[in-house]
């Protein structure tokens, strides 16, 4: 009996596990596109709005997905707070801190970390220009990522299960 | 007039260098010059000083700090509240005003869209000028500009930098608030420079008086009509005139009824009405009491008062010596 509870907790273990893992793969486009419609959102704000970037990521904070909100109040609060450093210096210590919350790879942290040598620190047409360049960018690694998604999302859960039943044939 | 929001758009590298200033150069200090490469600059009353990594003052500008392109960048970022984007105004005019209504002249690569001027990038060169606001500096004179109790229509005729503008700024905000020799008046501000009244986002950044009205960044001859239409304003105040429509517009108010307070860089009163522009503002006898600055003794040294008729007033009551 607690043999086969044993082995029912094993299985659920690295089920469990395997789920995680896909859903690592299921999030990461997803967020991917909506970095892009933040990104989307930031161009109309500094295009039309001609609002201070700090002001701009709170904006967009309000209508991003729980994870990017993160990061986008963690760079408009650093924007604000951050005496004296620069522009990129802010926008990256967000990104350090709050990167690793987010579903997403280090392909995009660099479309990103890009973007943000550039961000607020030319005039609106240079900026509206070094946005769309990022927002190209991103929908390649979104194509790429849901790609990724298609191959190893189903195959990693069923490697979750089989793991957990391998274990327990080998244990028995 | 706190120095505080200057420190605040220095990146630290610099900012550590200025603030480890003695307070007395700190009190005079009239410009910080950062110029990417080059030795780190200050000015203060009649003086100029490189400033080395420890904040020593010196001739020799080898002794000094050189800013590196990461601060100059650093600096844009901070003056520009890292959005440079909402700057293409500013940056098309050449400076910036900042909290305090402290003012950064910027020089660069200008961009050309049609022979004018579009933009500036590459920004290299930065002149951060203090504002010093001296709330009283007009007081003395007070009595000869507005001896019976009526407003004069006055002009402020001075080289720059020699206090015209805290001097007219000082002169709105008397008229605004009224004394007792002379009731509270509705003053409008044309601040086409943003240096009389330092707005930043529309709010003015320097006490100009709690009648006052100010047009932030409009064009002088424009700005008046506009005032005058909008706001009825007793009392138009304007910096630096000298153009063709400016003198029109000036017609326009006195004509309207409206008395003017104006500044316009000289330095003689004998020049100033034989310029072509001005020539028939006093032939009309529209200014009525002329005050002539210089840097003699001090910025805002009173050379002279005079009447429309370019008699001398400032003898009957005696010298004023400087007014700052």
């Amino acid at each position: 009996m607690l043999k086969l509870l044993g082995a029912v907790l094993i299985i659920l273990t690295t089920s469990w596990i395997g789920f995680q893992l896909a859903t690592e793969f299921r999030m990461r486009p997803r967020q991917i596109q909506e970095l892009r419609s933040s990104l989307a959102l930031l161009k109309t704000e500094i295009d039309y709005g001609t609002r201070p970037l700090a002001e701009a990521c709170d904006r967009i904070a309000e209508a991003a997905g729980s994870s990017l909100s993160q990061l986008f109040q963690k760079f408009s609060r650093n924007l604000r707070t951050l005496d004296g450093k620069s522009t990129y210096e802010c926008l990256r210590l967000a990104i350090e801190s709050e990167w690793r919350k987010t579903a997403m790879g280090k392909e995009e942290k660099g479309i990103i970390l890009k973007l943000c040598q550039v961000l607020g620190g030319s005039n609106r047409s240079d900026q509206l220009h070094h946005l769309e360049i990022a927002a190209e960018n991103l929908l390649m690694e979104e194509q790429k990522a849901r790609v990724e998604q298609e191959k190893y999302e189903k195959m990693i859960k069923t490697f979750g299960i089989l793991s957990g039943v391998l274990l327990v044939i080998l244990m028995y | 007039m706190s120095i505080k929001p200057v420190f605040q758009v220095l990146p630290h590298s610099i900012r550590d260098v200025i603030q480890s200033l003695p307070a007395s150069v700190l009190e005079r200090l009239e410009e910080v010059r950062v110029r990417q490469g080059r030795p780190l600059e200050i000015i203060t009353f009649k003086q100029s000083w490189f400033v080395s990594r420890f904040a020593h003052l010196s001739k020799k500008p080898y002794e000094a700090m050189i800013p590196g392109k990461e601060d100059c960048l650093n600096l844009l970022n901070l003056i520009s509240n890292h959005s440079l984007y909402t700057m293409d105004e500013e940056l098309r005019q050449g400076y910036v005003t900042v909290e305090g209504g402290h003012r950064i002249g910027l020089v660069g690569k200008v961009v050309l869209e049609g022979g004018r001027v579009k933009h500036l990038r590459d920004i290299t060169g930065f002149n951060v000028r203090i504002a010093r606001q001296v709330v009283g500096v007009a007081d003395p004179l007070i009595p000869c500009l507005f001896g019976n109790a009526k407003v004069e229509n006055v002009l402020i005729i001075s080289p720059p930098q020699c206090g015209k503008t805290t001097l007219i700024r000082d002169l709105a905000r008397h008229v605004s608030r009224g004394s007792q020799s002379i009731p509270a008046y509705k003053v409008g501000i044309v601040d086409e420079r943003s240096e009389i009244a330092g707005c930043v986002a529309g709010v003015p950044q320097h006490d100009v008086g709690p009648r006052t009205d100010v047009l932030d960044g409009c064009p002088k001859a424009e700005g008046m009509m506009m005032l005058i239409r909008s706001m009825s304003p007793d009392v138009l105040v304007v910096d630096e005139i000298g153009r063709k429509a400016d003198s029109e517009a000036i017609h326009e108010a006195i004509y309207a009824g409206v008395h003017l307070f104006a500044t316009v860089h000289g330095q003689s009163v004998r020049e100033i009405t034989r310029r072509p522009v001005l020539r028939e503002l006093f032939q009309e006898k529209v200014f009525t009491r002329l005050v002539l600055l210089s840097r003699r003794r001090g910025p805002g040294t009173v050379e002279g008062i005079y009447n429309q008729f370019i008699e001398r007033l400032d003898n009957k009551v005696g010298r004023m010596g400087t007014i700052c």
